[in-house]
């Protein structure tokens, strides 16, 4: 048997961000079924978007986020490949302009430095866009992160304040006693822990019926195409205006809704592969992508940016983001059981916002009031049907 | 000391796999995100057999039947236009 201050559910770039932060009072263990980064978090594109975020709440944690990105390669003494490359939404179609016109007045009050830009600018700075595309919203703001190395990064790190990783390790179960939480068993042993913090991001909500703890969150299925290594030629990150009709607006437009949520996500890899994303789909745990899904993908990028035609796809990948319902994540304590907090949900946010939810789930479990303000829109109970 | 190079679309060494395996790494999956190898044009193709065998010389486990790696489709390269006009699909997608 082993004894640990908190026991952290799931290596991804959160479990792995939450175990740095709490190692650095707390003997941490963290559990994870398979191999640090190698879920959710290995099948992401690298971009941390901030245009692309509500304004209000969410560009607030965001922006807090990213704050953190600033200094964070020289902090974790680990490289994470963190680049200020600037980010892009395309509008493809005349018809999404007025509501991005909107989106980008209120961005631009929340504090976002964010401009609106005709077809002439956009392919100024992105040539291989098409030449029929509305224009664009471009921001140097966003940024972009190797979210490979960000795990690895975040888990050595913590390894070196004394966290020990245990991988091929999962949870079988967790003891709890007069609602109190007093272990978790896994398929390795048993860890005597009165802190458990679930972040198993698409398999939280399994983790926390073990807990006696009701949790929604759905899988929800995405696919990203890989190219081959080719010259640099996307500067930054893309995204589409669909893609933002499909992040936020999915009920107001679902009639001319394309089909399983496809919204482009384009970016660059330092190798020089290309990501090109992506659909958003509940399926639920089910790896096998049809192929129509990868056609329709390929379609919707060959439209936008047929300079991409003759590249040639190598690979997909398929990633489940972790969905709550309102596009953000829960960082809270469980009511049912004393000592179990939830920090999943993050869906296509998680790379994003990793550097922030360790801060805030230390801040939650040191009873911290710095973090009340950002924790308060995170609780659980704003998900309940009333 | 002469080197060998495993993964010839990623140029990856052995000596750099060998120092993956020193810091932890013991699955080809382990190896691929630490590396690159495996990730390149071929998708292991070449170098997924001789990973497997590395593995197994410095764990002593046995080299599996079935590759640890999962395949991913398309199988093999294709260029985006010709994926985009492959699926039943396409046309609905606007």
């Amino acid at each position: 048997m082993e004894i640990a201050d908190a026991v952290v559910i799931g290596g991804g770039v959160i479990g792995t961000s939450i175990a740095y932060r709490l190692a650095e009072d707390r003997n941490v263990i963290l559990i994870e079924k398979g191999e640090v980064g190698s879920g959710t978090s290995g099948a992401c594109d690298k971009a941390i978007f901030l245009q692309s975020k509500q304004p209000g709440f969410p560009v607030r944690l965001a922006k807090a986020s990213k704050e953190i990105y600033e200094n964070l390669q020289a902090e974790l003494e680990e490289p994470i490949e963190f680049k200020k490359g600037g980010g892009m939404i395309v509008i493809e179609k005349e018809a999404h302009l007025d509501f991005m016109k909107e989106f980008v007045k209120k961005q631009y009050k929340a504090g976002i430095d964010v401009n609106l830009l005709d077809r002439k600018e956009t392919l100024a700075i992105q040539p291989a866009l098409s030449e029929t595309i509305a224009g664009s919203t471009f921001s140097t703001e966003d940024a972009e992160v190797n979210p490979l190395l960000l795990s690895q990064a975040f888990a050595a790190a913590a390894k070196r304040r004394g966290a020990s990783i245990q991988t091929y390790t999962e949870v079988t179960g967790i003891k709890t006693q007069d609602g109190k939480i007093t272990g978790v068993q896994t398929n390795q042993g048993y860890i005597a822990t009165e802190l458990v913090i679930n972040a198993a991001g698409p398999f939280a909500s399994q983790i926390a019926e073990m807990a006696g703890v009701g949790l929604t969150i759905m899988p929800r299925r995405g696919v990203i195409l890989i190219s081959e290594k080719v010259e640099p030629m996307i500067n930054g990150n893309i995204l589409c205006s669909q893609y933002m009709a499909s992040k936020h607006f999915t009920s107001k437009s679902e009639k001319n809704a394309p089909s399983y949520g496809i919204g482009l996500s384009l970016g660059q890899t330092e190798s020089g592969n290309l990501l090109i994303g992506g659909s958003r789909e509940f399926k639920g745990y089910d790896r096998k992508v049809e192929p129509h899904v990868l056609s329709a993908i390929a379609a919707h990028a060959c439209r936008i940016a047929p300079a991409l035609n003759k590249i040639k796809i190598i690979r997909s990948m398929v990633g489940f983001r972790p969905y709550t319902g309102d596009g953000l994540p829960i960082i809270d304590w469980a009511r049912e059981v004393d000592g179990f907090v939830v920090a999943a949900g993050h869906e296509g946010d998680g790379i994003a916002l990793a550097p922030i939810t360790g801060k805030l789930v230390t801040g939650l479990v040191n009873n911290d009031s710095k973090s009340s303000d950002l924790l308060e829109p995170l609780k659980m109970d704003r998900l309940q049907v009333v | 000391m002469s080197d060998k190079i495993i993964c010839r679309c990623e140029e990856v060494l052995l000596s750099e796999i060998v120092e993956a395996m020193k810091t932890g790494a013991q699955t080809e999956k382990e190896l691929k995100l630490k590396t690159r190898a495996g990730m390149g044009i071929c998708q292991g193709r070449t170098c997924r057999p001789l990973l497997e065998q590395i593995i197994s010389f410095y764990t002593n486990k046995k080299i599996p039947q079935a590759s640890n790696l999962t395949f991913s489709i398309p199988v093999r390269p294709l260029s985006l236009s010709a994926l985009a006009h492959t699926g039943k699909d396409y046309k609905n997608e606007n």
